[in-house]
C-alpha cells in the first residue's frame, strides 16, 4: 500500500517531467530543466561521495571540464560517434576520478578538500596550456547530439533519461548494504572499519563512480553550451556542486535533487540574488551548517513526519495471539 | 511521428502568434536585449558600455522612438560568466522575446551565445574582439561593432616593426584565455610579417614580480616588449619591473595597459612612458588637442549624466555602447520593420555607417564592421578625459 | 636565476606566514580554517584602504590592518568554529569555514572592486634598489620574526605553554581548569592579527587584491603539509621550498604550469612522508 504510493507518486513526477517541453511554455525553462538535470548528473554521483561517503570534494568541476573537453575532442574534432564519446568522457573521467582518488582518498578531510581544489585548478591549467588539443583560451565549439536528439525537445529528453538513470543507480547504491556501509564511514571510518566495511575500497569504488557521472555531465553540459573555454568552468561551478548537496541534505538523494533545483532556478528568476553570486551560496551555506546541518531535505522530512506522523510502526514486541490461536487449531483439526 | 506532432503544432502556434504580433507591431517597443556584465571581474568596460547604451536608449525614446516605437531595453547582468550568459541569451530569445541582442561583452561569454542567439535568429551586435566570434555562413545575424583581435595586434606589429625599426620583439601574454589566445595570434602575426619573435612567455596574471621574464628578454636581445594582456595588475607590474630595472625599452600592445587604472599601481609616473597601445582615431586628440567632432559632440551631451570632473575611464565603451543602440535604429528604420531577414539585408549592404566610435561597413561575406584605418597606436600615460594623445610617427 | 631565488622567497615567505597562521588556529582547535588566506587577503585590502584612502600615518595603519585581522580571526572563532565544534560531526568546520570564506571574498570583491589596487611604500626606499628593494624582504623579515615569535610565546608564556597544553590534549586540559573556550578565541584573535600583519607586509608584493585568499589558503596549506602540521619551522621550510619552486618552475618551463607544479611538490612529499618534512603527527583513531 504505501510502496505503490510511492510508485505512483513516482511516475506522475516522472510523467510530469517527460511532458515538460509541453508545458513549460518556452525553450529558455526547457534550457534550464536540461541544465539541471545534467548537474544532477554530476550531483548525483557526487552526492555517494559527499553525502554517503563524507568526503568533501570541492573540486569536481575539474572532472566535469574533463568530461566536457573529451566529449568535445572526441566528437568534434575527431568525429567519434556522439553517444560513443559521452561514455568515452565518463570513462576518461572515472579514471583521473581513480587516479585522484588512490592518493587523495587516503588523507584526512581538509587534506583531501584541498587536494580536490588543487586538481581543479590544474585542470583548468592544462586547459589553457595545452592550446592544440583544447583550443586555448579560444576554446572549442561544441557538436550537437545527433537525430532524434538534436532538438531542444530532443535533448532534454536524452539528458532527462540519463538523469534518471543515474538517480536510479545511485538510489539502489544507497538503499543496500553499500550505502549503509558508506554512512558509517562517513559517521565513524574506524567504526565502519571494525564492522568489516572495506573503508578505502568502498570510498574509492564511489569517488571513481561519481568521477565516471560527471564525466558523462561534462559532455551534456558542453552539448547545452554549444561552446567551451576555460572560463566555462570556473572553480565557483565546483563549489556550487557542493553547496547543492550540503544544503540539500547529506545521506539522501531527494535533498541534494531540490537543493539542485532551487539553486539553479533561484538565480535565474531573482535578478538580485545574481549579483550577490556566491555570497549568497556562502550565507546559505553558513545558515544550513549552523542551524541544520542535516540539510534543508531534513527540514522538509520533519515537517511531513509531523503533518503525517507515522502510525501502526510500533515497535513493541508482541505475540500475535490470534494467528498463534489459528495455528494451533489448525495444527489440531488435523490428522 | 509522434513526437513530430505536437512540435509542428507549437510551431504552429508560435507562427500565429509571431503573425499576430506583427500585426498589431505598430506600437510595440522594440525590445532589445543586452547582456552585460555589469559585476564580476570584467566589469569595467561593461558598466561604461552601459551608460552609452542607456544614453542612446533615452536619447532616442526622448525623441519619439524609432517609427513611433519606442526602445526597451532589457538588462541581464552575466557577471562575466559564460555558463550565466547562455542561460540570459536564452531567456533574451525566448521568454523575453527581442528583437536585437547586444553583447555579452567579454569575448569568453560571446564564443557561448552568439551561436544560440544565430539559432534564435536574432540580429546580434557582437561587441567581443576575439575573431572566431562572427561568420556569415554559419551566424548570419552577428554583425560585430568593434574591432578584432587582429586588428589591434596588426596596428601594434606595424608601429613597432614600421615606425620604430625593431625587429628583435619579446611577446608577453598571461595565462588566463585571453592572454594565451591573444599572444598567439601575435606570434603568427609577426612570424607571417617576417619577424620572428626573440622571447615568448606567459605570465600568471596574479605574478608578484616580472624581473626574470624581462631579464630573459633582454638577453635574447628584445629591442620592443609587446604584451598581450588585459590584466592591469600585470601590465602595471611590467611597467614597474622595466622601470626599476632602468631598461628603457619601448613597451608596444594591448590597450588595457594604458588604462587609467595602471597609473595608480606604477611606482613613479615615468615608468608610463616609451609605451604605445593600440587605440582608435575616435578618442585620439589631433595634433591642436581636438576631438573629432562626432566623439565631441556625443561627450558633450553625455556629460552631464556622468557627473561632474574629468572622465576616468576609456571614453571608447560608452562610444561603443552608444553606437551599437545607433545601429538598432538605423536598421530599423531602414527596414521599416524589426524583421530578422530584413534587417540582415539593410545590415549586410551598410557602407560607412556614421557612429561615434567609427564608421561602420559590412558586406555579404564581412561582418566584421571595424575599418582598419580608424585604428591608431595612442601614447600610453597620454590619458586625458577619456581620450589619448597619437603616438609618434 | 637568482632574481627567481628571492622572488620565491618573498612569496613562499608570504605562504610561510599563512602557514603560522593555520597552526595557531589549529593548535587550540584542531580546525583548519579555509579563511586563513583571507585575513591575509583583509590586512591588505584595509592596509591599501587605509593609507590611500583614509590617509593614516603608515604606523596606525599597520596597527588598523592589525586589529582588522584580529577581529575577523575572532569572528571566525565566533561564527564558524564554537557553534560546530560543539557539535560531533568531524568536518563541518571545514564547510562552515568555507562559506564565511566565501562570503568574505565576495563582499571584498563587492566593496573593494575586483581589480587590483595599489599598495603604498612602506619605507622610503628608492625603485631603482632591485633585489634589495622591500618587497622582497619584508615578508620574509615578518614570517621569520613571526615564527620566531610563536617559539618564544609557546616556550616562555603562560598563555604559550596553555596554548601547547590545548593542542597536546584539549580534554585534558579542560580537565585541568584550563578555560578552553577563551584560550581558542584568543588563539583566533593571535592568528588573525599575525596574518593581518603578513597581509599588510606583503601588501606591495601582492597588490591590494580581492581574490589573493583562495590562493593564499591552498598555497600556505601546501607549505604547512609538505613542512608538517603543527611544526613552526617546518612551515618557514615548506614555505620556502614552495615558493622557490614554483618561481624556479615558472623560470624554467614558463608560468602554464606553476599550479601543477607545485601541487606535485605537495603529493610526492604526502606520499613519501605523510606527516610531513617536520611534522610529529601522533594521530589518534579513537
Amino acid at each position: 500500500m504505501k510502496a505503490s504510493s510511492r510508485t505512483v507518486g513516482l511516475i506522475l513526477v516522472l510523467a510530469a517531467l517527460v511532458a515538460l517541453p509541453w508545458w513549460s511554455g518556452d525553450l529558455y525553462k526547457l534550457h534550464l530543466a536540461a541544465l539541471i538535470c545534467a548537474y544532477w548528473v554530476l550531483i548525483g554521483g557526487l552526492n555517494l561521495v559527499v553525502g554517503y561517503s563524507g568526503q568533501l570534494s570541492i573540486g569536481h568541476v575539474g572532472l566535469l571540464a574533463i568530461g566536457a573537453y573529451c566529449f568535445t575532442i572526441l566528437a568534434g574534432t575527431h568525429g567519434v560517434h556522439p553517444a560513443l564519446a559521452v561514455f568515452a568522457a565518463g570513462g576518461l573521467c572515472a579514471m583521473c576520478g581513480f587516479l585522484l582518488g588512490l592518493p587523495s582518498l587516503r588523507l584526512p578531510g581538509f587534506y583531501f578538500a584541498m587536494a580536490t581544489l588543487a586538481f581543479a585548478l590544474i585542470v583548468a591549467e592544462i586547459t589553457l596550456a595545452q592550446g592544440d588539443l583544447t583550443g586555448g583560451g579560444v576554446g572549442l565549439s561544441v557538436p550537437g547530439f545527433p537525430k532524434p536528439f538534436d532538438t531542444p525537445q530532443g535533448s532534454y529528453w536524452l539528458i532527462l533519461s540519463i538523469a534518471a538513470a543515474v538517480t536510479w543507480l545511485t538510489w539502489n547504491v544507497a538503499r543496500h548494504t553499500w550505502g549503509r556501509g558508506l554512512v558509517a564511514v562517513r559517521d565513524s571510518a574506524i567504526t565502519a572499519q571494525a564492522v568489516g566495511v572495506p573503508v578505502f575500497r568502498a570510498k574509492l569504488t564511489v569517488f571513481v563512480f561519481s568521477g565516471f557521472t560527471a564525466g558523462v555531465a561534462g559532455a551534456l553540459f558542453a552539448v547545452l553550451q554549444s561552446y567551451i573555454t576555460p572560463d566555462t568552468f570556473v572553480f565557483d561551478l565546483g563549489l556550487f556542486f557542493f553547496v547543492c548537496i550540503i544544503i540539500g541534505g547529506r545521506g539522501h538523494i531527494i535533498g541534494p535533487a531540490i537543493g539542485t533545483i532551487v539553486l539553479t532556478a533561484l538565480p535565474e528568476m531573482v535578478a538580485p540574488l545574481a549579483k550577490l553570486g556566491n555570497f549568497f551560496y556562502g550565507v546559505l551555506l553558513l545558515v544550513v551548517v549552523l542551524l541544520v546541518p542535516e540539510g534543508i531535505g531534513r527540514v522538509f522530512e520533519l515537517l511531513v513526519e509531523r503533518i503525517k506522523p507515522r502510525l501502526g510502526e510500533s515497535h513493541v514486541v508482541k505475540p500475535d495471539l490470534e494467528r498463534l490461536a489459528k495455528a494451533i487449531d489448525s495444527a489440531r483439526s488435523a490428522p | 511521428m509522434l513526437k513530430s506532432t505536437p512540435a509542428r503544432l507549437v510551431r504552429l502556434l508560435a507562427l500565429s502568434f509571431a503573425c499576430l504580433s506583427t500585426i498589431a507591431g505598430a506600437a510595440d517597443p522594440i525590445r532589445i536585449g543586452w547582456l552585460s556584465s555589469l559585476t564580476g571581474p570584467l566589469s569595467s568596460a561593461a558598466i561604461a558600455e552601459n551608460q552609452g547604451v542607456q544614453f542612446a536608449v533615452d536619447e532616442i525614446n526622448a525623441g519619439g522612438g524609432i517609427n513611433g516605437r519606442k526602445i526597451e531595453l532589457i538588462t541581464r547582468d552575466t557577471s562575466g560568466e559564460p555558463t550565466k550568459a547562455v542561460n540570459m541569451a536564452k531567456q533574451l530569445a525566448f521568454v523575453d522575446k527581442v528583437d536585437f541582442i547586444i553583447g555579452p561583452v567579454n569575448s569568453g561569454e560571446s564564443l557561448a551565445t552568439v551561436p544560440i542567439v544565430a539559432k534564435a535568429n536574432i540580429p546580434n551586435l557582437v561587441i567581443g574582439t576575439i575573431d572566431e566570434l562572427v561568420d556569415s555562413q554559419k551566424f548570419p545575424l552577428a554583425f560585430r561593432a568593434i574591432n578584432t583581435n587582429h586588428q589591434w595586434i596588426e596596428a601594434a606589429n606595424d608601429y613597432a616593426i614600421k615606425v620604430l625599426k625593431k625587429k628583435k620583439i619579446a611577446v608577453i601574454g598571461d595565462t588566463s584565455g585571453y592572454g594565451t589566445a591573444a599572444s598567439k595570434v601575435a606570434q603568427d602575426l609577426l612570424e607571417k610579417a617576417g619577424v620572428k619573435p626573440v622571447y615568448v612567455v606567459l605570465v600568471d596574471p596574479n605574478k608578484t614580480d616580472l624581473t626574470d621574464e624581462l631579464n630573459k628578454a633582454r638577453a635574447a636581445g628584445a629591442e620592443v616588449i609587446m604584451p598581450w594582456s588585459a590584466a592591469t595588475g600585470l601590465l602595471a607590474r611590467l611597467f614597474n619591473t622595466r622601470g626599476d630595472m632602468g631598461w628603457d625599452v619601448p613597451i608596444v600592445g594591448h590597450p588595457a595597459m594604458m588604462a587609467p587604472p595602471v597609473r595608480p599601481l606604477l611606482n613613479k609616473p615615468e615608468y608610463w612612458k616609451n609605451a604605445f597601445a593600440a587605440g582608435y582615431t575616435s578618442t585620439t586628440y589631433d595634433a591642436n588637442g581636438k576631438l573629432p567632432p562626432r566623439t565631441q559632440a556625443l561627450m558633450d551631451k553625455i556629460r552631464p549624466k556622468l557627473g561632474k570632473g574629468e572622465i576616468d575611464f576609456m571614453f571608447w565603451w560608452i562610444a561603443l555602447g552608444y553606437d551599437t543602440v545607433k545601429i538598432v535604429e538605423y536598421s530599423v528604420k531602414t527596414a521599416g520593420s524589426t524583421d530578422p531577414a530584413a534587417i540582415g539585408k539593410v545590415l549586410e549592404g551598410t557602407k560607412d555607417f556614421p557612429g561615434v566610435y567609427a564608421s561602420y561597413t559590412w558586406t555579404k561575406e564581412n561582418r566584421n564592421g571595424y575599418p582598419d584605418h580608424a585604428i591608431v597606436m595612442n601614447v600610453a600615460g597620454s590619458f586625458k578625459d577619456g581620450s589619448f594623445k597619437a603616438a609618434p610617427h | 636565476m637568482l632574481v627567481a631565488l628571492i622572488t620565491g622567497l618573498a612569496t613562499g615567505g608570504l605562504y610561510a606566514a599563512a602557514a603560522l597562521t593555520y597552526n595557531v588556529m589549529f593548535s587550540t582547535s584542531k580546525v583548519l580554517s579555509v579563511t586563513t588566506g583571507h585575513i591575509s587577503m583583509l590586512g591588505g585590502v584595509f592596509g591599501a584602504w587605509f593609507i590611500s584612502t583614509l590617509g593614516w600615518p603608515i604606523p596606525v595603519a599597520l596597527l588598523g590592518s592589525i586589529v582588522v585581522g584580529a577581529v575577523f580571526g575572532l569572528l571566525t572563532d565566533f561564527i564558524a568554529i564554537r557553534r560546530v565544534l560543539a557539535r560531533s560531526d568531524e568536518h563541518l568546520w571545514l564547510l562552515s569555514t568555507l562559506a564565511l570564506a566565501t562570503m568574505v571574498q565576495q563582499a571584498a570583491g563587492l566593496w573593494w572592486g575586483t581589480e587590483p589596487k595599489p599598495f603604498p611604500r612602506l619605507i622610503p626606499q628608492d625603485f631603482s634598489a632591485g633585489l634589495a628593494d622591500q618587497k622582497y624582504w619584508l615578508p620574509i623579515v615578518v614570517a621569520v620574526l613571526l615564527a620566531v615569535g610563536l617559539e618564544l610565546f609557546y616556550r616562555r608564556t603562560l598563555y604559550g605553554k596553555l596554548f601547547v597544553a590545548m593542542s597536546e590534549d584539549a580534554f585534558a586540559a579542560r580537565a585541568r581548569g584550563i578555560p578552553t573556550g577563551r584560550i581558542r578565541a584568543m588563539s583566533y584573535v593571535i592568528a588573525g592579527a599575525m596574518g593581518g600583519l603578513a597581509g599588510f607586509m606583503a601588501g606591495q608584493l601582492t597588490f591590494a587584491y580581492f581574490a589573493l585568499g583562495l590562493t593564499l589558503t591552498l598555497n600556505g596549506f601546501i607549505a604547512l603539509a609538505v613542512g608538517g602540521l603543527g611544526s613552526n619551522v617546518g612551515a618557514l621550510v615548506g614555505g620556502a621550498a614552495l615558493g622557490i619552486l614554483s618561481a624556479v618552475a615558472t623560470y624554467f618551463v614558463g608560468g602554464e604550469y606553476q599550479q601543477t607544479i607545485s601541487v606535485g611538490l605537495l603529493m610526492i612529499v604526502l606520499l613519501l612522508k605523510p606527516a610531513g618534512l617536520f611534522g610529529s603527527q601522533s594521530v589518534r583513531p579513537v
